[in-house]
């Protein structure tokens, strides 16, 4: 084995020796652990022992006043055979299908005003004023809009078409909610989308268009690779966003009604912990939820570590 | 402040730290009986009191001094009775008189027969026990409590049908189920657009509410008839509106106990009478000066006529889910006999089946 030159050089002749430590490392170990202490104390305190504290509750029978027992995993097997998780999960499907169309809507239009379409400014405030309001704003303005004697029905039927009862309909309520989220947040994403097509090589814009790109050409090909990552970013969080943040809408508009049409888990946990007054099984359902979320995350965040080659 | 339907979490979570306030309101019925075991006994204080079973525990102790009564009736608009043909002064006193008059004001088209607003399923909830109170007997409605009677009995389906029927033979306006009972649905009905609603006895939604805008002589009350009734009359459900117990874990039980006795005794509750319109549980109070029509024909059903509150009394767990399957019901998403067998899985769940 050949020897270190460097340390050769630094001391001729040396055998190798306990490594010394050098005057005041330790004390600036000490420090670095002293400024660290404050942040690690609050991920502690405030992230991992409530999510701990919750897993435990999971795994007992809190109701009402009584003291907690362990039970194991019996909420969880209860919850597989409670249709009204089942409708939530199968409802959370659905929203999640709806995913592209969160995320093509904001990137078409950020495109379109980027590109300089007459008015551009004008729609962009347009478009984000919805997420400056709160959702329950959101929902008592849309109450008035979809409720059975509300304006789109007497749109709709002064142009012949029969109303129908958008919130109280099981066919169309998790539509309509979905739709009322849509416009509610959309624009969060187009401004994330307006900063990365700032990022989009003019040049190269430029020279496609002289050399005769059209609008879709220069979309496809140099616009939609560029925004990939900010696609992948969008997708994450109004993945986390659809998944936690729907709670006052529902509550304002449907209630989770008819039926189990609109309950979305966040809503079903309001429900067994607020009302059912079942703080364990109520803990269960948010580890669900919780694992779901971060499952998805998980999967997209690897997506776009392989795109972009990290 | 806090939000009223997060009341009794944050109850719960003092009591069960051993923070709890010495004296606590509560609703009588489910709410009551589910924190029996956080309340002294205050039976010797409850002379003069009405309504004292929603608050009893299962050996008969008054754990909380009711102050008000509460109950479901319907109040019709005479104006929209006339306008139909009907006589103002003549309510429908059985199923048959009911079903007459929706017809008649379903046919003069200009508003639907009753207001609803079942958005949260409590429109459903006001059905359930309007119609139980007339239909089930005293030993009936205490075996649906303690979950031996199911939903899918003859007696309890029957009402899962007349909710249907009433809703196909178009007694309701279309979005009932994106319409809130409170206050959509009485708005609805105060503004004249419905010529009846199952409104309360106290608080809200009620007689003092429905006069300031119909006017005390415009404004007409009903117990809610039903088929088969177990008397010759219809029955008015009634249940303890609000009381308050003492926390067993108070240190200060004695004084809380006074404070409750005050409460519940007749000088504040007659002002409570006069200025909110409640019906007081306390026989003590002076509700002659009532000058509502109304509310003195109330008053007169207390004693007599009135039967428990089916809904009250039974779990959390089947009020919430009759409250979807009311939903389905009234969308025709489900059939009455599946609702039903749906009810009786929840009703054998919460009993401990």
């Amino acid at each position: 084995m050949a020897a270190d030159p460097a340390r050769t050089t630094a001391r001729p002749g040396a055998a190798p020796r306990r490594r010394r430590v050098r005057p005041g490392a330790r004390e600036e170990r000490r420090f670095a652990a002293l400024f660290l202490l404050p942040a690690v104390l609050l991920v502690v305190v405030f992230r991992i022992w409530p999510l701990a504290w919750g897993f435990w509750l999971s795994l007992t029978d809190a109701e009402g006043l009584a003291e907690p027992n362990f039970i194991g995993l019996e909420n969880y097997v209860e919850m597989a055979g409670d249709p009204n998780f089942l409708a939530s999960m199968k409802n959370t499907g659905i929203l999640l299908l709806t995913l592209p169309v969160w995320i093509m809507l904001p990137m078409i239009l950020a495109t379109l005003i980027h590109l300089g379409v007459p008015g551009g400014k004008l729609y962009r405030s347009v478009y984000f004023f919805p997420a400056v309001l709160s959702s329950v704003i959101v929902g008592s303005i849309f109450n008035v809009v979809l409720r059975y004697d509300g304006a789109l029905n007497a749109g709709l039927e002064f142009f012949g078409i029969p109303a129908l009862d958008w919130l109280g309909n099981g066919s169309t309520a998790l539509l309509s909610l979905i739709t009322v989220q849509l416009w509610a947040t959309f624009g969060m994403s187009l401004l994330i989308f307006l900063a990365g097509l700032a990022t989009v090589s003019q040049e190269m814009i430029e020279a496609a268009r002289l050399d005769g790109a059209k609008l879709w050409a220069l979309w496809a090909f140099i616009i939609l690779p560029s925004l990939r990552p900010i696609i992948e970013f969008v997708a994450v969080v109004t993945t986390i966003g659809v998944l936690t943040n729907m709670f006052g809408l529902i509550y304002v508009l449907t209630a989770g009604g008819p039926g189990t049409a609109t309950t979305l888990p966040e809503f079903l946990i309001w429900l067994e912990q607020g009302q059912m007054n079942r703080p364990g099984y109520a803990a269960a359902l948010s580890m669900v939820l919780f694992v779901l979320m971060a499952g998805i995350a998980w999967i997209q965040i690897r997506i776009m570590s392989r795109n972009s080659g990290i | 402040m806090q939000p009223n339907d997060q009341y009794y979490t944050l109850l719960g979570t003092a009591l069960s730290s051993g923070q709890g306030p010495d004296l606590f309101l509560l609703n009588g019925g489910a709410q009551a009986r589910a924190r029996m075991d956080a309340l002294t006994d205050v039976t010797a204080s409850a002379d003069g009191l009405v309504g004292l079973a929603e608050f009893e525990s299962p050996e008969g102790a008054v754990m909380a001094l009711p102050i008000t009564i509460q109950g479901f009736v319907v109040y019709y608009n005479k104006a929209r009775y006339e306008e139909a043909g009907l006589d103002p002064d003549a309510p429908p006193q059985t199923w048959e008189e009911l079903v007459s008059v929706c017809e008649a004001i379903t046919a003069a088209g200009e508003v639907p027969c009753f207001s609803l607003g079942n958005k949260e399923g409590f429109a459903a909830e006001f059905f359930l026990s309007a119609i139980a109170a007339s239909t089930l007997t005293d030993e009936q409605h205490s075996a649906f409590a303690a979950g031996d009677l199911a939903w899918s009995s003859p007696e309890i389906s029957e009402i899962l049908s007349l909710w249907v029927e009433t809703n196909d033979m178009g007694w309701y306006p279309r979005g009932a189920n994106s319409t809130a009972k409170f206050m959509d649905e009485y708005e609805q009905f105060m503004r004249g657009d419905a010529a009846n609603t199952i409104g309360l006895l106290s608080d809200v939604a009620h007689w003092k509410q429905f006069e300031d805008f119909l006017g005390a002589e415009g404004l007409g009350v009903y117990r809610h008839p039903a088929p088969d009734m177990v008397s010759d009359h219809p029955m008015m459900p009634v249940a303890g509106g609000i009381g308050y117990g003492v926390n067993a874990a108070s240190a200060k039980a004695d004084l809380a106990l006074e404070l409750a006795q005050t409460l519940a005794a007749a000088g504040p509750i007659q002002t409570f009478v006069n200025d909110a319109g409640v019906v007081p549980a306390n026989t003590m109070v002076d509700t002659s000066g009532l000058s509502s029509p109304a509310a003195g024909t109330i008053l007169g059903w207390l004693d007599g006529s009135s039967a428990q509150m089916a809904h009250a009394n039974v779990t959390a767990e089947e009020l919430a889910e009759w409250h979807r399957q009311s939903q389905l019901l009234l969308n025709g998403e489900t059939t009455v006999a599946d609702a039903a067998a749906r009810m009786d899985e929840v009703q054998a769940a919460a009993h401990g089946g």
